[in-house]
């Protein structure tokens, strides 16, 4: 048995499945968590069936619609400068942007953890090194880096149409520069839990024993972080979503698979808040910002939930 | 403040300032196409003598280490970072500086209107905490901190200079205009500030209005609170000379850290104004993969918020006697 470390991990003993709901329970007594889990679960559904709800994604040959005409019954949140649906583009946009988000968010946690793992259990040069380069990326002006990173991948890459997961490739190159360029804070955090976790009895024990480093760090460390992990990813996809927002906004998006961000730089390209069109970005716009503020909305409460030191502080 | 602290500060930005620099010459190694072509740019009839004077001025026929790096570090130190392809062949130190001064003006008083009102609005509902003022203040700030400030930047056009018609919808000045005198000149670029300035203020002051309020909550539950009040001091009296000073500290080194990742993703609000500064030339660098230009944005931005972070560092030390070893 692993002496309970965290506060939480005392929950450990229970059953899983029961430890799940009560977690979930937990999370949806509080009303930043319940409206946050809400809105999620709504865009969920958006993501996972945008053909069932609005048909298969317009495109300039398939487009019906007139040209940038205000909502209509025919068309509720109106049409594009090529006849397109809004409401269809909107819908299909957000699993382009669902799915960056998470897979973005997975890298950056995965390195961030691993990173931030190492460097606390192991310490010494390696930790100060790793650390000072956490802070470079911290200071750094992180989006300038992520746009050069980008285009410099691409042309590299000459991605062109290939395909990875039916995700092009040019929008996993995003991913992976959102990785490289916001691990840092995750790093840094769970690093910090990692140092005070190695001092704990329970990893002398499993020392003294002669478990290696890295089975500490495996089943030691990383079961006792993982709520940190969780918290940390929540707050992390927000702010993916967000990066990926602003790069397709700056150019870096890809037309044949739009995203919010795609869509809102369409929107600006083609003129829409000068000519009045607000049904262009006001769909997309208020998808990025409701599902930015239910992760961060989610974070806050699981941050309530994990540690419980802070209750009643927010 | 001693002279241990200074100099720490000073080595830590010096050795950061030069990491910037390698990685700038990392990227640029790693870009495709020949360096000369790149630093050459898209300069029409390039002759052979060219070519050669650039490949000996960068060291490129020399090993990439340490004679190439040595070159970069000594060309980027006297400001020479290549030409822009854009620009048609002009050097981009020189690209840069005629963007800079909008960029400052913008970023600087937008900066400065989102510290202080979100400092003030953070602390007041930090203090009044679980009131009505804190309940709507957070959840505005959460909802303004969730927005991207290109957003909230196609919204007050819209609304604004679409829509009532209150503001000119691109540009600093009215193209052609000609100005009767000085106070005319300004008053025409603070009308086309307006909204591109609004934005940015916006934009900012929720996040820093919630850093300063958990900043205060804190502060409120330290003893040194406690003896205050028990001193008898006013509410109002221990809110202004106990709690704020104490945790405006820890909120405005948090603000400069952000510095950069914030004001990175907030040039695009340029984009959405037109406005001639940084953000819109490093939308119109990518489009036409200007890849000087790009790396010059990112060193010029990179310096400015290493040293907002010195200055904020040194403000510190000087401010909070704890931190001056």
């Amino acid at each position: 048995m692993t002496a309970p470390a965290l506060p939480v991990s005392d929950t450990s003993l229970r059953p899983v499945g029961r430890r799940r709901g009560a977690f979930l329970r937990e999370i949806l007594r509080r009303p930043n968590g319940a409206f946050g889990i809400g809105i999620l679960a709504v865009f969920t559904i958006l993501a996972i069936l945008p053909d069932v709800l609005v048909g298969p994604l317009q495109t300039a040959v398939t487009a019906t619609g007139p040209r940038l005409a205000p909502p209509s019954t025919e068309f509720p949140f109106g049409t594009d400068q090529l006849g397109r649906s809004i409401l269809n583009l909107t819908v299909h946009a957000t699993r382009i942007s669902m799915v960056i988000g998470l897979l973005a968010t997975f890298i950056t946690v995965a390195i961030g953890a691993v990173l931030g793992i190492v460097s606390g259990y192991v310490g010494g040069r390696f930790d100060a090194v790793l650390m000072r380069v956490a802070d470079f990326f911290l200071v750094l002006p992180t989006f300038v880096l992520a746009i050069i990173l980008t285009a410099i991948i691409r042309d590299a890459l000459g991605t062109g149409s290939r395909e990875l997961f039916g995700i092009r490739l040019s929008l996993l190159v995003i991913v992976v520069v959102i990785g490289i360029t916001s691990w840092s804070s995750a790093a840094r955090i769970i690093r910090a839990q990692t140092l005070s976790l190695k001092e704990r009895a329970f990893v002398d024990r499993a020392r003294v024993i002669g478990a290696s480093s890295g089975h500490i760090m495996r089943r030691h460390i990383l079961p006792n972080v993982v709520n940190l992990i969780v918290a940390n990813a929540v707050l992390t996809f927000a702010g993916a979503i967000l990066t990926e927002t602003t790069l397709s906004f700056v150019g870096l998006g890809d037309p044949f698979q739009p995203s919010w961000g795609q869509l809102l730089e369409a929107a600006r390209s083609t003129g829409a808040p000068g000519l009045g069109a607000w049904w262009y970005f006001v769909p997309a716009g208020t998808a990025v910002v409701l599902v930015v503020f239910a992760f961060t909305l989610l974070g806050n409460a699981l941050d309530d939930i994990l540690n419980p030191k802070l209750q009643g502080r927010r | 403040m001693s002279l241990r602290y200074l100099a720490r500060r000073l080595a830590s930005a010096a050795i950061t300032i030069l990491l910037i620099v390698i990685l700038n010459f990392v990227l640029f190694r790693m870009m495709p196409g020949s360096p000369e072509r790149i630093l050459l740019g898209r300069i029409p009839n390039v002759s052979g003598e060219v070519v050669a004077a650039t490949r000996e001025r960068w060291g490129l026929d020399k090993p990439l280490f340490p004679d190439q790096f040595v070159a970069y570090l000594a060309a980027t130190a006297q400001g020479d970072l290549g030409f822009s392809y854009g620009a048609r062949g002009r050097p981009v130190t020189d690209v840069l500086l005629q963007k800079l001064g909008p960029t400052l003006l913008l970023f600087g008083l937008g900066e400065l209107i989102a510290i202080v009102l979100g400092l003030a609005l953070g602390a007041y509902s930090g203090w009044r905490r679980g009131g009505v003022l804190d309940h709507l203040g957070n959840g505005l700030s959460l909802i303004l901190y969730s927005t991207p400030y290109f957003l909230l930047g196609m919204a007050l056009l819209l609304i604004f200079a679409t829509g009532l018609g209150w503001f000119p919808t691109f540009g600093i000045d009215t193209v052609g205009r000609v100005y009767s005198g000085p106070l005319d000149q300004i008053a025409d670029i603070g009308f086309h500030l307006a909204l591109p300035l609004a934005t940015v203020a916006l934009g900012l002051v929720g996040q820093y209005s919630i850093l300063m309020r958990s900043s205060i909550v804190e502060t409120l539950s330290e003893d040194y609170i406690t003896t205050a009040r028990a001193k008898g001091l006013t509410e109002g009296r221990v809110l202004r000379t106990h709690a704020i000073p104490n945790a405006l500290l820890p909120a405005v080194t948090l603000i400069a850290i952000n510095l950069g990742y914030v004001v990175a993703g907030a040039i695009t609000v340029e984009v959405v104004f037109n406005w001639p500064g940084l953000g819109t030339l490093t939308v119109d660098a990518l489009s036409s993969r200007d890849f000087p230009v790009l790396q010059g944005v990112f060193l010029l931005l990179s310096v400015g918020v290493v040293l907002a972070n010195l200055v904020a560092d040194l403000t510190y030390g000087i401010l909070d006697p704890r931190v001056r070893t």
